[in-house]
């Protein structure tokens, strides 16, 4: 009788013993999920902030320095050919193989309407392929196209530049090569060479770029006439719109 | 007392949790490494979708990727499960929002899910049904953690005292 009552008392404390531990682990459990998840949100709020303070500075490195070529025209982000009534808006990346087709295409188009003065051509020189080559071909392009405007040679480098495009995922051309295509064109001075070599307007092309987006050019090439996107850049849309815009 | 076949049951989640939490870590870490080194880039993509304004786009696309890393880690250590997996869903649930809302407005944009993305050049078309199909198959595994946050080899596991 005294045995059974022992044996009673014990499956008692042991379970007794058990709630109090599973209360304890619960207690615990809630502990370390309140202070892990407290922890978590600062954290993540913490890498947000972080986020934003690197891409700030990332932005103001890239446009330190910036000269903006005195020939540009639109806010200092584009370079005039003609001088026509029509207004025709071009953005290109050097790089981007779309627009090496459009400049194929309707280069010739171009021309004539420039030559008979029915528009005027705003180039655009954006960068948003620099992780298409290893050496940040797009802004190095864009400045020395920069540099060959300032020399009196955008029309004639840019031709250049997208008769010589290099492919995507290489290296693009190097800096010597882009100074000799400027040389076939009649930039021969040290002006321009040097500018090339310093990437004097790499912050402009940076620049060019943000402006860009800001207004809403996502892609290349994009082509506005009188200010309206073709959906579809091609040498006859270019030419029906030109005509709408009455030239 | 636990019988026979729950036991496995249990245990068998354990390692579907344990799979699910490292396949989502893979894919933010994945997802927000590719972005992290051109930031500027990944803001332009945020604003290839035309739902905020560049500035706000901007502050997005340079939280972002470091958001996706952290996450990341988070779920790589095992730290947080279910509330990290809970963020992951609501991230991939805006992003599932975004592509949808993209499409239906016919832009042609690249999702920048797993690149800095932007807009299509011409002959590209865009992979809606694709991303949103991917993005719906990481969200079932943001959803099994959720629901079974115990995971083997986690910092969770070892701060609550049952490993």
């Amino acid at each position: 009788m005294s045995g059974n009552n022992r044996d009673r008392a014990n499956r008692d404390r042991a379970r007794a013993k058990r709630v109090v531990q599973e209360q304890l682990a619960k207690e615990r459990r809630r502990r370390v999920t309140l202070w892990t998840s407290l922890g978590v949100v600062v954290l993540l709020v913490v890498v947000g902030l972080i986020g934003w303070g690197v891409a700030a500075n990332q932005e103001s490195d890239k446009t330190a320095g910036l000269t903006t070529p005195s020939v540009a025209v639109d806010e200092g982000t584009a370079f005039a050919v003609g001088t026509g009534p029509v207004k025709i808006d071009i953005y290109e990346d050097f790089i981007c193989p779309a627009c090496g087709q459009f400049e194929t295409g309707a280069a010739s188009t171009i021309d004539q309407l420039v030559a008979a003065n029915k528009v005027t051509v705003q180039y655009h020189p954006i960068a948003i392929l620099d992780r298409a080559s290893s050496t940040e071909y797009s802004t190095r392009s864009a400045a020395a196209a920069a540099a060959a405007a300032q020399g009196g040679k955008f029309a004639e480098y840019h031709k250049a530049l997208f008769a010589n495009q290099p492919e995507e995922g290489g290296a693009g051309l190097d800096d010597a090569k882009l100074i000799e295509l400027g040389r076939s064109v009649g930039l021969t001075d040290a002006a321009f060479a040097d500018a090339v070599n310093n990437g004097t307007y790499k912050a402009w092309a940076t620049k060019v770029t943000d402006t860009a987006a800001a207004r809403g050019v996502n892609s290349t090439p994009t082509v506005l006439v009188g200010g309206k996107a073709l959906e579809s850049p091609t040498p006859q849309a270019l030419m029906a719109a030109v005509g709408a815009a009455g030239a | 007392m636990e019988t026979g076949q729950s036991a496995r049951t249990r245990i068998g989640w354990l390692w579907v949790s344990t799979a699910a939490r490292l396949g989502l870590a893979a894919v933010w870490l994945v997802a927000g490494g590719l972005k992290v080194g051109d930031l500027a880039a990944s803001g332009r993509a945020v604003n290839a979708y035309r739902l905020f304004p560049y500035d706000v786009a901007k502050v997005i696309g340079a939280a972002q990727p470091f958001l996706e890393i952290a996450l990341g880690l988070l779920l790589l250590a095992g730290l947080a499960v279910r509330l990290s997996a809970g963020i992951s869903a609501g991230l991939l649930v805006i992003f599932i929002a975004g592509i949808i809302s993209a499409w239906a407005r016919g832009l042609q944009i690249d999702c920048g899910c797993f690149s800095t993305g932007g807009e299509l050049g011409a002959g590209q078309s865009p992979q809606y049904a694709w991303d949103l199909l991917r993005d719906a198959g990481f969200l079932l595994l943001a959803g099994i953690l959720l629901w079974r946050p115990r995971t083997r080899y986690s910092i969770d596991g070892v701060l609550m005292g049952e490993q």
